[in-house]
């Protein structure tokens, strides 16, 4: 069975058949083949039951969060105001790309949609500045990685939905990383740039009070990112709540500055449809795959699988890291997640590992699958956002990226307590 | 023929997916006002469900607009080094496949329905909702998917016969997703 599933996801994904349909084809597979009993009978209420979800709900909110504050061109002010606070250190605004995307990450729920607001904002600057478009945009497909990794992420729900394991603790085991990784970027940044100062651009000095002026167009994201954060842990929301609060916050910056028109809410609208619709495909996919799976006795398959190996729970989950890093340069971020979840999670929970901490590692995974070559999406996104070059130069640019985020998921195996003190802190 | 049945299509579909997100918006209008109602020590009630309900309906109606505009993720790892005739074929194979798999989906979504309506289930919450009142619509959604799915499908396979393959990438090709996101 575990043959067939890996088989049969590889060759039906090749097909480019859409992944979402993908999973569902899998799971009338198991049906027929591994079940004594009938188990389509109950797709339709799986996909009642999948759907009708208070919890998932949070999904479309963070997404049209996200929508409105793109495209209400607060990013625009935030990059600026970010540029006059890190653009001294070696390496200019490439840090600015990198802090935005990171701030961005804290109010958005996705990666694709951080990185290609902060790519639209900074690729002009780049040119004019004299920057290396190699490491500029590269840091740009990076730092908008961390968008899945620091709360809320949409992930993360998907995650804790389809694992059932708190949301609200996946959120604060994210923080810690997710903030660390951007701090590496940065740290990595400056390495570069400090052995190889051509790269970086003119490094820029701003006169005090005009740093200060630009941060009041910072205030109104961390007040939106403190109130989404903060009415979950204060005991106020739930995370879906807090999405809902995160929605009408977004709306009233957009307010502020000026930045709603009925065809900017109507494109937010739509966009948010558009992509909760591809996220519930696949989502709904994987809880009728993980049904038939469960159905058809995959739990035990597995353990003798694991027991026929022999492998000590370190060397299983460094097999799963080299899984999910080969798996990565085809397939990404949800898809990537959502496919390997059935089977990956409960191998790793049956080695006796936290279930959390094992969500914020594979996030680490994912980041890096979006930015490997050949299938990156951010690498594609920010490529599209640039007027000249070739995309070879956005991937080189990253791999120094990559390799931080790889030392990253490495340290959480050595030490779990990155991600596992927060939540365990706040109990 | 075929390209502008999808053009009108497409438009209907845009007006369905500005309804759901009226739909969504709304829903968070309404949790945001339970919320600030349990701070002042009183609640509407409920919200958890409607929520869910928002959810199943706004999935089931939102998938034929994300079809529609290539939403769908797919992995063009293949497709994408083949001539456009060959990446036709594997567009118009994989949305057979997909209207398949679809109109499977919207079969078996029936009998949930059914037992509903035949028992007259209510929800086992605070609100006793006639389940029926959401499936039926969350039904429709999915028969609607199933619908479009199968004109789209044949649209592209009709211009594969006319060897007008070229023309079927802008409706079943892969995703476009730069276009969405600026």
């Amino acid at each position: 069975m575990i043959v067939y599933i890996s088989v049969g996801l590889l060759g039906l994904l090749a097909l480019s058949i859409p992944v979402g349909i993908v999973l569902f084809l899998l799971g009338f597979g198991i049906d027929t083949f591994f079940s004594s009993f009938p188990l389509i009978r109950g797709l339709g209420n799986m996909v009642w039951s999948s759907s009708n979800s208070a919890t998932l709900i949070a999904i479309p909110f963070f997404v049209l969060l996200g929508e409105i504050l793109v495209r209400s061109g607060v990013a625009t002010r935030t990059y600026a105001a970010l540029d006059r606070w890190v653009s001294w250190l070696p390496g200019g605004l490439v840090h600015a790309n990198i802090a935005t995307a990171t701030m961005f990450s804290a109010t958005s729920g996705s990666s694709v949609a951080t990185a290609a607001t902060v790519a639209t904002v900074a690729m002009p600057q780049a040119e004019k500045l004299g920057y290396d478009p190699k490491l500029f945009s590269g840091a740009i497909a990076a730092g908008g990685t961390l968008g899945i990794m620091i709360p809320p992420s949409i992930n993360l729900i998907v995650y804790g939905f389809l694992t059932q394991s708190s949301i609200p603790q996946l959120f604060l085991a994210g923080l810690i990383p997710g903030i660390a990784l951007a701090l590496a970027f940065m740290a990595v940044t400056v390495l570069i740039c400090a052995v190889r100062p051509d790269l970086g651009g003119t490094r820029r000095t701003f006169p005090f009070p005009q740093m200060l002026r630009a941060l009041i167009d910072l205030i109104p994201i961390l007040i939106l990112f403190g109130l989404i954060v903060g009415s979950i842990y204060l005991g106020w929301a739930t995370p879906t709540e807090a999405a809902a609060v995160g929605v009408a916050g977004a709306m009233l910056i957009a307010l502020a500055f000026g930045g709603v028109s009925w065809s900017m809410l109507s494109q937010s609208l739509t966009g948010t449809v558009k992509i909760t619709s591809m996220i519930m495909l696949i989502v709904m996919g994987a809880s009728f795959l993980n049904f038939t799976l469960a159905s058809a006795g995959l739990g035990r398959e597995l353990t003798e699988f694991m027991t026929g190996l022999g492998l000590t729970p370190l060397k299983t989950i460094l097999v799963v890291v080299v899984l999910y890093i080969v798996l990565g340069f085809f397939i990404e971020t949800l898809s990537l997640m959502v496919v390997t979840i059935p089977i990956i999670v409960p191998l790793v929970v049956a080695q006796g590992f936290d279930v959390i901490w094992f969500g914020i590692l594979m996030i680490v995974l994912i980041e890096m699958a979006l930015i490997t070559p050949p299938v990156g999406l951010n690498l594609y996104v920010v490529q599209a956002a640039r007027k000249s070059g070739s995309l070879n130069e956005v991937m080189l640019g990253a791999l120094p990226y990559c390799l931080t985020m790889l030392a990253m998921a490495f340290l959480l195996i050595a030490f779990p307590s990155i991600a596992l003190f927060l939540p365990h802190a706040l109990q | 023929m075929e390209l502008k049945m999808i053009q009108s299509l497409r438009a209907i579909n845009k007006g369905v997916a500005l309804v759901v997100g009226a739909g969504l918006l709304l829903c968070a209008a309404f949790v945001l006002t339970d919320i600030i109602m349990r701070q002042i020590g009183s609640s509407l009630g409920g919200t958890e469900e409607i929520a869910g309900y928002t959810m199943a309906l706004a999935t089931s109606w939102g998938m034929s607009y994300t079809l529609l505009e290539l939403g769908h993720v797919r992995i063009d790892l293949l497709r994408s080094r083949v001539d456009s005739f060959k990446r036709a074929l594997f567009d118009v194979f994989s949305m057979t496949v997909m209207t398949g798999v679809i109109i499977t989906i919207a079969i078996k979504a029936w009998p949930v329905v059914e037992r509903s309506l035949v028992n007259g289930s209510r929800a086992n919450t605070p609100l006793e909702t006639p389940l029926i009142w959401v499936q039926l619509p969350w039904f429709a959604g999915w028969v609607w998917f199933a619908l479009m799915s199968t004109v789209t499908t044949l649209a592209a396979l009709s211009l594969l016969v006319k060897r007008r393959h070229a023309e079927t990438e802008n409706f079943v090709g892969a995703f476009a997703e730069q276009e969405t996101l600026q």
